[in-house]
């Protein structure tokens, strides 16, 4: 009985490569980048989502599956290869119950496929549930991958989506490892209608015209608030447990950016080279930047090395501090000055007096294309603002 | 050794169960079985209120081990106190507690926490023999109720709910009007459509209190409704938690004997 076995095995296709990947979800199928490299105990492996790449934390051969772990959503992937199919199952635990949407890819790229034109740009959408609406902006363009877009709600962009387009019809997705979005639709006269999927079967219903330039959102910049009275008092500890405190004599007489984030937030990935070049180009005219980090635990021990890999990785020269844990109720209870906390990552502009000038909810990531960009300028025209105060 | 391959392939082709819930029972089994969140392993589920005691007798939460902690909700933070320490509760996520672990659940102000030990007393759920007539497609009918509100999820938590609308329902030959309810937050994008349902298998092999059964959208605004799927509360898993009341006038005449079945602890 083992020979055979054995054989199969020996003759089982290296996994190492580029796969189609998708995510069957109930309303349709969620299209992803998959890339193995290495061999043996060495396998790494990324998803992408039109060139931008989230790496897993480990890849592995049990028999004839491979195991694809996203340890910081305490997510795998499990799934037999045959030849050139992959086939199995993304899962995640929860409370409620297991999460678990069928997953399978086969060899090769992508083809890229551009949108009609019709499509490209930008539009000003409703969700609707039930009574409800709540507005998003959808961005649709075209990258050298093929159709590239985002939703951003009022809390930032949900990251970099991609797909297809079919005469009218679109759908473009987003999976990175723990958010699983799909946004398909159709152009009908100057109106999209279609359904946002997350999941493996929520749905909800939007309809879409194009943008006309009147802000459709909630600027960023009204969505949390502060007492303006006093300076901003904060104090945490650094990495090497230090205490830092916002009446530290460096921060006297500067501008100071509070950022608050977390390792796990794919936007505050975004936004974190855009906050090292502010401190690169303005620090010498006195500017300081702080990140605050809301991890996953809360616990000092754990999130230490996640919030060095993230300094490292990013080459962040200014100082990352230790807030507690990712919820709006923490960042609340830490900074009693702010109300109305809802985002990852938060800004917080500090004037030379030590008081709150602007808090920037969220961030546009690049994925919003000239949304980002003008993000990056509006920011760089505030702390310029300030400086010169 | 034929026989017992054949054996279960047969009765499987004979129920025509979907593979796709076959393997969702399957896994549903295995997380009960094995989660460290499953209701076999809850060992106290309680309101913070102004706060409970955790820890060496006498607590209002009672374990055996040699600390005792005060969990209280602040801002809409919740956080245990052990001799002068603070362990941060951010919601829905599992923390570590002297080998037990702590869940806070619930909206801002009416927090809950949940106590989870080993899993005890696991027994795999049964279901009905699946019935194909009670898998159908149904149109979705406005809500009457508008507004956000509290309810009381499948998993015995409070939490946030809308009105999604109505089905109607026909089973054997009568016609039931159901409410739909969407759980989660007004921003949660996974939130799910869900039928809480009482009918007259309650009581008769099904759980008394009723069952939750899930609405699928199914494209062009109709929905997979799938009687087969339907489970049982938490609260039929484990008295230590509370269960939901039936939702006002979902309750089907007939006995919908498809989906999950009930025999009392003790009985099984």
């Amino acid at each position: 009985m083992k020979l055979p076995l054995l054989v199969l095995l020996a003759t089982a296709a290296p996994p190492e490569g580029s796969w189609r990947a998708v995510l069957d979800l109930a309303g349709g199928e969620l299209r992803f980048a998959l890339t193995l490299e290495g061999s043996g105990r060495q396998l790494r492996g990324r998803l992408c989502n039109a060139g931008i790449c989230q790496s897993l934390t480990q890849v592995r051969r049990e028999g004839d599956s491979l195991v694809l772990e996203m340890g910081e959503y305490a997510a795998s992937i499990t799934a037999s290869l045959h030849g050139d199919s992959l086939t199995g199952f993304y899962r995640n635990v929860g409370r409620k119950g297991p999460r678990t949407i069928p997953f399978r890819a086969s060899r090769g790229v992508w083809e890229a496929q551009a949108g009609t034109p019709a499509l490209l740009g930008r539009w000003d959408a409703w969700f609707l549930s039930g009574f409800d609406q709540s507005p998003r902006v959808l961005e649709f363009r075209d990258g050298p991958r093929g159709l590239e877009g985002t939703v951003i709600s009022n809390s930032g962009d949900y990251g970099q989506f991609w797909g297809e387009a079919v005469g009218d019809s679109f759908a473009i997705g987003h999976f990175d490892g723990s958010y699983v979005y799909l946004l398909a639709g159709r152009l009908a006269g100057d109106t999209l209608r279609g359904t946002f999927h997350a999941g493996l079967r929520s749905q909800t219903a939007f309809t879409a015209t194009r943008s006309t330039g009147r802000p459709h959102l909630t600027p960023p910049t009204e969505l949390t608030r502060a007492d303006t009275s006093a300076p901003l008092s904060f104090g945490f500890p650094d990495l090497d447990g230090n205490q830092i405190r916002s009446t530290d004599p460096r921060f006297r007489g500067k501008v100071v950016l509070l950022d608050i984030f977390g390792t796990w937030c794919p936007t505050c990935h975004d936004a974190a080279p855009t906050l090292v070049q502010l401190y690169r180009d303005y620090h010498a005219r006195g500017l300081e930047v702080v990140g605050v980090a809301f991890e996953v635990t809360g616990d000092s021990a754990r999130d230490a090395p996640l919030v060095r890999r993230y300094r490292d990785k990013f080459s962040i020269p200014f100082p990352l501090l230790l807030g507690g844990v990712s919820d709006a109720e923490a960042v609340s209870a830490a900074l009693p000055q702010l109300d109305g906390f809802t985002a990852f990552p938060t800004t917080i502009f500090l004037g030379r007096d030590g008081k709150v000038r602007r808090i920037q909810a969220g961030f546009y990531g690049p994925a919003t294309g000239p949304g980002h960009e003008g993000l990056v300028r509006e920011l760089r025209r505030a702390v310029e603002g300030l400086l010169h105060e | 050794m034929l026989f017992t391959l054949l054996v279960p392939l047969a009765q499987r082709l004979a129920a025509q169960i979907p593979p796709d819930l076959e393997r969702e029972r399957a896994e549903f089994a295995e997380w009960l079985r094995s989660a460290p969140v499953s209701p076999f392993a809850i060992v106290a589920l309680q309101p913070i209120g102004p706060g409970i005691s955790i820890g060496y007798e006498p607590s209002d939460i009672p374990l055996p081990i040699p600390i005792r902690g005060f969990a209280r909700e602040e801002r809409g933070l919740v956080a245990v106190e052990v001799d002068g320490r603070r362990l941060a509760l951010p919601r829905e996520r599992i923390v570590d507690f002297e080998g037990f672990r702590l869940v806070a659940s619930g909206p801002p102000g009416r927090a809950a926490i949940a106590v989870y030990g080993g899993v005890r007393g696991f027994e795999p759920p049964s279901y009905y023999p699946y019935n194909d007539s009670l898998a159908m497609v149904v149109a979705l009918e406005p809500p009457e109720r508008r507004g956000v509100f509290l309810t009381l999820g499948p998993e015995g938590a409070e939490t946030q709910a809308t009105e999604a609308g109505f089905v109607r329902v026909r089973t054997g030959a009568i016609d039931s009007r159901l409410r739909v309810y969407r759980l989660g937050g007004p921003d949660d994008e996974e939130a799910e459509l869900l039928i809480f349902f009482r009918d007259g298998s309650s009581g008769h092999g099904s759980y008394p209190a009723g069952r939750f059964v899930v609405l699928s959208p199914g494209g062009t605004g109709q929905y997979r409704l799938d009687l087969n799927r339907a489970r049982n509360p938490f609260c039929a898993y484990n008295s230590v938690y509370p269960c939901p009341a039936p939702w006002p006038g979902n309750s089907i005449e007939s006995r919908i004997k498809a989906g999950e079945t009930y025999r009392p602890r003790g009985a099984r």
